[in-house]
């Protein structure tokens, strides 16, 4: 039986219905290509949003975190708030902040080795840093240091990039449907937070150090603070770049050439933490296990 | 956490990517060999018989379900925010098709036929229009089975 000519099934050549490209070629290009183009409009989008927050009126900033004053700590009496009221009151006249602008600076009895600003200008400092400082003026650099975080509205501006970098990560997550493609920009997102956020801690040293010369007349006691933090560094320091902080080494030699270039004198006479201060701060820390660094 | 996360999707890309390859690979090899064994049973999109003599004819189908690979979900993502081919599904919809006709012409060859015309496929998305459901399509091939014409009484 023959069938007509059209009737056939010749053999087709193969390959025809696909493109001929290495999957993983077109997975790499795919990849760069949508990672410069969301890197460059978030990070733009990011630093835009981090320098308009800074024009929020800080009586609105006060405001909006006023509901959540409740998660501070009381002052559970004791002579150590109201002396650091008393010193974050005169870095505050020292730092010449902005009118309507208030600092209120928090002590939690815990031993951890830290201290930060936040929204609304309130500033927690831990009994563990305290414990490790023995002159007022290396207290004094610390409070500087968050006040100056507040007068320079890094609070706001950190939030304000938060803000954007989540969003961010929110829409390219829906856009693509696959949480996991947001988990994996969500990296390479907070390197630039980081980054940006050493520059801040580097504006504060510098504030900090300009209030600690006009308070006391010298910057002698804010290198004490830096040697503290890095003695309880254990296990040896992060690389810069992926450290909040800039090294502390790094921070010395900034703070001392900031002060010779002013004219500042890098050392003098340091006054000691009010023996009461001190014995209160170490039954704190004693109180509770010593641990948690940074 | 973030790190468990990039682990958790590196794995998974890695293991969509080679588990991908390997059943594609295979998937490819065994259409060539069956298309070969099958070459004999002819498909035509014609509605039309070659002749009219009388012929039995009955309806034969074959179906496929194809799923992507986590490799492929991931590529595709990406080229959807840019647009263009979807090239990681090109070769998953070929290999279907070409399933879906082999297994076609094998019901086909099993009721004595010896072509198919009227040859048609038809798709359907499995999870609908839920976007969050599992990605995976269903190809079916379906046509008129003619079996060898009749003698003329």
């Amino acid at each position: 039986m023959s069938l007509p000519p059209e009737y056939a099934n010749p053999p087709l050549p193969e390959g025809i219905n696909v493109t001929r490209t290495h999957p993983l070629a077109d997975f790499a290009r795919l990849l760069g290509g949508v990672a410069v183009v969301v890197v460059a409009v978030v990070g733009v989008s990011a630093v835009a949003a981090a320098r308009l927050a800074r024009f929020v009126p800080f009586s609105a900033e006060a405001a909006a975190v006023q509901r959540f004053e409740r998660v501070f700590p009381e002052a559970g009496g004791g002579p150590v708030e109201p002396w650091l009221r008393d010193l974050t009151a005169r870095i505050a006249a020292a730092s010449r902040l902005p009118s309507g602008m208030t600092v209120t600076v928090h002590y939690v009895q815990e031993p951890t080795v830290n201290a930060f600003a936040t929204l609304g200008g309130h500033v927690v400092m831990y009994a563990g840093l305290l414990e490790k400082l023995e002159s007022e003026n290396a207290v004094a650099m610390v409070l500087a240091h968050e006040v100056a975080h507040v007068k320079l509205r890094h609070p706001a501006s950190t939030l304000g990039r938060g803000l954007v970098l989540g969003l961010a990560l929110t829409l390219v997550s829906t856009a693509t449907g696959s949480d996991m493609v947001g988990n994996v920009l969500g990296p390479a997102g907070l390197l630039t937070v980081l980054s940006f956020s050493r520059r801040q801690e580097r504006e504060a040293d510098e504030a900090a150090a300009g209030a600690l010369a006009t308070l006391y007349g010298h910057t002698g006691g804010a290198p004490d603070l830096f040697r503290a933090i890095e003695v309880q560094r254990t296990g040896g320091s992060p690389p810069a770049f992926l450290s909040t902080h800039p090294l502390d080494a790094e921070r010395i030699a900034a703070v001392e050439s900031l002060a010779r270039a002013r004219g500042w004198p890098t050392t003098g006479a340091t006054r000691p933490v009010p023996p009461d201060v001190r014995a209160a701060v170490r039954r704190a820390t004693e109180r509770a296990a010593p641990g948690v660094v940074d | 956490m973030d790190h468990f996360n990039l682990i958790v999707f590196l794995g998974l890309l890695l293991l969509g990517y080679v588990a991908g390859r390997i059943a594609e690979s295979r998937h490819y090899r065994s259409i060539r060999q069956r298309e070969a064994e099958l070459g004999d049973v002819l498909v035509f999109a014609s509605r039309f018989p070659p002749d009219f003599r009388v012929r039995p004819q009955t309806l034969v189908g074959g179906s496929v379900v194809v799923g992507e690979d986590y490799f492929k979900s991931i590529v595709a993502a990406l080229q959807k925010l840019v647009g263009g081919r979807l090239k990681s599904y090109e070769t998953l919809l070929d290999r279907a098709r070409r399933e879906a006709v082999l297994r076609m012409k094998e019901e086909a060859r099993q009721k004595g036929a010896s072509m198919v015309v009227n040859v048609k496929f038809q798709t359907f998305s499995i999870p609908g229009r839920n976007p969050n459901s599992l990605r995976a399509v269903e190809v079916l091939a379906y046509g008129t089975a003619l079996g060898p014409a009749m003698p003329r009484g």
